[in-house]
């Protein structure tokens, strides 16, 4: 039983760490709007094609 | 013949398709101008990915085809406003938020986070799905004039949002909070579990000791930190001598957390952090999506701010031809204004120039448009109709008409009378009942001789019959019935309407709007002698470009898409009178008595304001619930008594000619009422009736008024509320019988002398679990109810 000197702490550090990166992120607003990142997340990075203002014809 | 195509653009069925001139193959049609218009610009910009985007992703809401209205936006530059509406940063970067109308799927987000890369003054683009709110950063040259042309080109009609940053940062950093108050009661709750199972295990000596003081550790924090609101709702409750189910809660909390911290001085591993510790992770988490679903209904009430955010054209005081754009909060008395048709008339006032119908329906609830000229006065709230006027602001803001009705709403929303909830209520007897059995149970075993287990047996007591099954069951049953309304286009802004439905026994209804459709429809059409001119192509060519109600029934009668252009000579529309011209060499006419060829009448029609298909059914469905209708009206006896006809009411019960005061009055005077509306003379009405519904369409004044707001259109949805409301306080019933039956079981056992804080780690979770499993399964009913 004496590894449980070991694995206390470790699981009281563990659970504490947890604990205050939750505080932080909701703290810092990470919370606040539980809707838009889940669509967000999905979209690429692309940039806009400036050039193509002809495409209009094409259709696709 | 016609090809039906739905609008590459916004996806609605095009009757009457538009196509771009360069597109000769017909590919691509469009339902109206507006999504066209979008279309090519999203091009010109180079944004086509949008409708990939559109293509892959589902519909987030439903939408409508774009309506473009022109406008410059020149008053979101205005010093005074933007000191009221943006918030500007040390480094002078200024930020705005905006309500955009027409927000739906994943591409408008992707097309509104894309601002800054196709306008060079925005720093960052932002959008809030959920809210539809846009929050814009621009840099220190930056005009909001820019951005708002923007949003209005893409499709989206920008509505700015005042800023209110004491509230909204207070709001945001409460919601932190709570959502802090739960993590931190989760992890602690959970850590403990581990320890009190190693106590329940059989830990000795030195590991019982440690393990002990470990749970005692973590329960700290839960017990000050977490649970803090329901001391404080405790508090006030005392305080304010009402009832709350937070009172028994926070004793058993305090009770129980006194005991342990006692316990653990006295070396004694017992206690009962495991079982208290998950009850306030438990209900703080109910009560979180409690308020999370109501604040979705209330945002509704924002509405009030975007709807008077429609910019307003104001002459120049030196030159009084020229016109700029303002923002009707800074209308000032004798200003000149000029009203374009469609638009909202700001202020009350005086026509100065021109002449035109307005529509006051939902101002008096009358439903054919009136007709005002110079010298006549106009009021504000109501819409023009066709014709440009030019008005001299007479009163403003709080000082007119419409202003006068909205302090009475906000009076009567401040007087509104709370009930007591129902679990309020019980919960008085339930926490008199416990003190007196605890004693009762300390005196019985003080008696036989223990005065320490005496104690403890009573203090136990009160721990174990702490009524959170109740507490935690409540709120989710709320919560259920609230997701469940708003899935069925029912927006609820308070639990508290609920309670209030389930005991409604007279209904008051609007006419206008609310059984009827609100506008003016064909319902009688005759041909008298077939003339020259097919009918339908003379009544489209003279009618095409009218805006005046009676203008667009004739045409929608006519279904635009079957009918031929002609050219019109000498097109000629009359104010109050009709319109008129020459087709091919005949003169025609049409005016109220009918459409005439050459002076001859070759047609008449009915015009009137129709009653909804669904109502009939809707109030014969009401009617089952054992509740009184009535309908209530600010217009004349004769229109009123037909409708009443027309739905089956007995015209006693149909009260016609009535003002907003005198409505709110009998309102007032009946029990248990409510009512539904729409305009802006219900407004008053909805605040004095215990529950109050505005229907689809409302204005904005009734949304603020209305307890309830329907998105969807008729009364039928009243019906499902009256349905939801009662099969909810069922739930709530059979979870008070159902917590109290637990309650008393372990009240027996605490006699017995049975309870130990391994039997309340079982009971008490197992007494919520059964009260859960009720809400589920009672919600789930609900929802099979409402499909069949």
């Amino acid at each position: 039983m004496e590894v449980i000197v070991v694995l206390l702490p470790l699981a009281l550090l563990l659970g504490a760490f947890f604990i205050f990166a939750f505080i932080w992120s909701a703290r810092k607003g990470q919370y606040d709007d539980l809707e838009t990142p889940r669509f967000r997340m999905l979209l690429d990075d692309q940039k806009i094609s400036k050039s193509t203002p002809t495409s209009i014809k094409d259709g696709k | 013949m016609v090809h039906m195509k739905s609008c590459v653009h916004c996806d609605e069925i095009a009757i009457s398709a538009l196509f771009n001139e360069d597109d000769v193959e017909k590919l691509q049609a469009f339902c109206c101008y507006g999504c066209l218009t979008v279309y090519n610009i999203i091009h010109q910009k180079g944004l086509e990915s949008y409708y990939d985007i559109k293509k892959q992703s589902g519909l987030y809401k439903r939408r409508s085809p774009v309506e473009i209205k022109s406008s410059q936006f020149q008053f979101l530059d205005d010093p005074e406003f933007l000191a009221e509406y943006s918030y500007l940063s040390s480094y002078g970067e200024k930020t705005m938020e905006f309500y955009l109308e027409g927000i739906h799927c994943l591409a408008c987000l992707w097309l509104i986070e894309k601002l800054p890369e196709f306008l060079s003054t925005v720093i960052s683009s932002k959008l809030d799905l959920e809210r539809s709110v846009a929050t814009v950063v621009l840099k220190e040259n930056g005009k909001f004039s820019e951005v708002g042309r923007e949003f209005n080109n893409l499709g989206y009609r920008p509505h700015p949002l005042r800023k209110n940053q004491d509230a909204a940062s207070l709001k945001v950093k409460e919601e932190r909070l709570a959502l802090i108050r739960i993590g931190v009661a989760g992890a602690a709750a959970g850590n403990i579990m581990i320890y009190a199972v190693s106590l329940y295990g059989g830990a000795e000596d030195t590991f019982a000791q440690l393990f002990n003081s470990l749970t005692v550790a973590f329960a700290v924090p839960v017990f000050t930190f977490s649970a803090f609101p329901f001391y404080q709702n405790a508090w006030n409750a005392l305080k304010n001598k009402t009832l709350s189910i937070d009172i028994p809660i926070s004793l058993a909390l305090i009770v129980g957390g006194v005991m342990g911290v006692y316990n653990l001085a006295n070396g004694i591993p017992e206690n009962y952090f495991d079982s208290l510790t998950t009850l306030v992770f438990l209900l703080l988490m109910s009560r979180y999506f409690l308020q999370k679903i109501q604040e979705k209904g209330l945002s509704a009430q924002d509405l009030h701010f975007f709807y008077q955010s429609e910019s307003v054209l104001k002459a120049d005081e030196l030159n009084p031809s020229e016109f700029k754009e303002i923002h009707p909060k800074y209308i000032k008395v004798n200003d000149l204004l000029k009203i374009r048709p469609g638009e909202f008339i700001p202020a009350d006032g005086l026509v100065i120039t021109g002449s035109s119908n307005l529509n006051n329906s939902l101002l008096t609830g009358e439903s054919l448009p009136v007709k005002v000229s110079v010298g006549q006065k106009v009021f504000s709230g109501t819409q023009n109709i066709d014709h440009d006027l030019v008005i001299k602001a007479e009163k403003t803001q709080e000082e007119t008409r419409l202003g006068s009705i909205l302090k009475n709403v906000e009076n009567g929303w401040a007087h509104r009378s709370h009930i007591v909830d129902l679990t309020s209520k019980v919960s008085k007897y339930f926490t008199l009942a416990v003190f007196v059995l605890s004693i009762i149970l300390f005196v019985y075993l003080y008696q036989a001789g223990d005065t320490k287990f005496a104690l403890e047996q009573a203090i136990t007591l009160l721990i174990v019959t702490c009524p959170c099954a109740l507490a935690l069951a409540t709120p989710l049953t709320f919560t259920r019935a609230l997701s469940k309304a708003s899935e069925q286009g029912i927006i609820i802004k308070s639990d508290e309407v609920i309670e209030k439905m389930a005991k409604i026994k007279n209904i008051f209804l609007d006419k206008t709007g609310t059984i009827t459709h609100g506008k003016l429809q064909i319902t009688d059409f005759r041909v008298l002698q077939e003339p020259i001119v097919r009918i339908e192509d003379v009544i489209f060519n003279l009618e095409k470009n009218s805006q005046h109600p009676v203008a667009i029934a004739l045409r929608e009668y006519v279904k635009p898409a079957n009918c031929r252009t002609f050219i019109v000579a000498d097109h000629l529309e009359i104010l109050g009178k009709g319109v008129s011209g020459t087709i091919e060499n005949n003169f025609y006419e049409i005016n109220r008595d009918g459409v005439f060829e050459n002076s001859i009448k070759i047609a008449t029609f009915l015009i009137e304001d129709t009653v909804r298909s669904d109502s009939k059914k809707a109030l014969k469905d009401i009617h089952q619930h054992g509740i009184n209708v009535q309908v209530l009206s600010g217009d004349n006896s004769a229109a009123v008594v037909k409708i009443a006809a027309a739905i089956n009411l007995p015209t006693s019960n149909a009260l016609s000619n009535l003002s907003p005061e005198e409505k709110s009055q009998l309102i007032k005077s009946t029990p248990f009422s409510m009512m539904v509306g729409d305009g802006a003379n219900d407004a008053i009405a909805l605040t004095s009736a215990d529950v109050g519904v505005a229907v689809l369409g409302a204005m904005d004044i009734s949304l603020r008024a209305a307890d309830v707001y329907l998105t969807t259109p008729g009364l039928a949805p009243v019906e499902k509320l009256i349905t939801l409301s009662e099969e909810t306080m069922k739930v709530i019933h059979r979870n008070l019988v159902l917590s109290l039956a637990y309650n008393s079981l372990s009240v027996t056992a605490a006699f017995m002398g049975l309870i130990n804080p391994l039997v309340a780690a079982i009971i008490m979770p197992l007494s919520s679990l059964t009260v859960l499993i009720s809400t589920v399964v009672g919600t789930k009913k609900l929802r099979s109810l409402w499909k069949s």
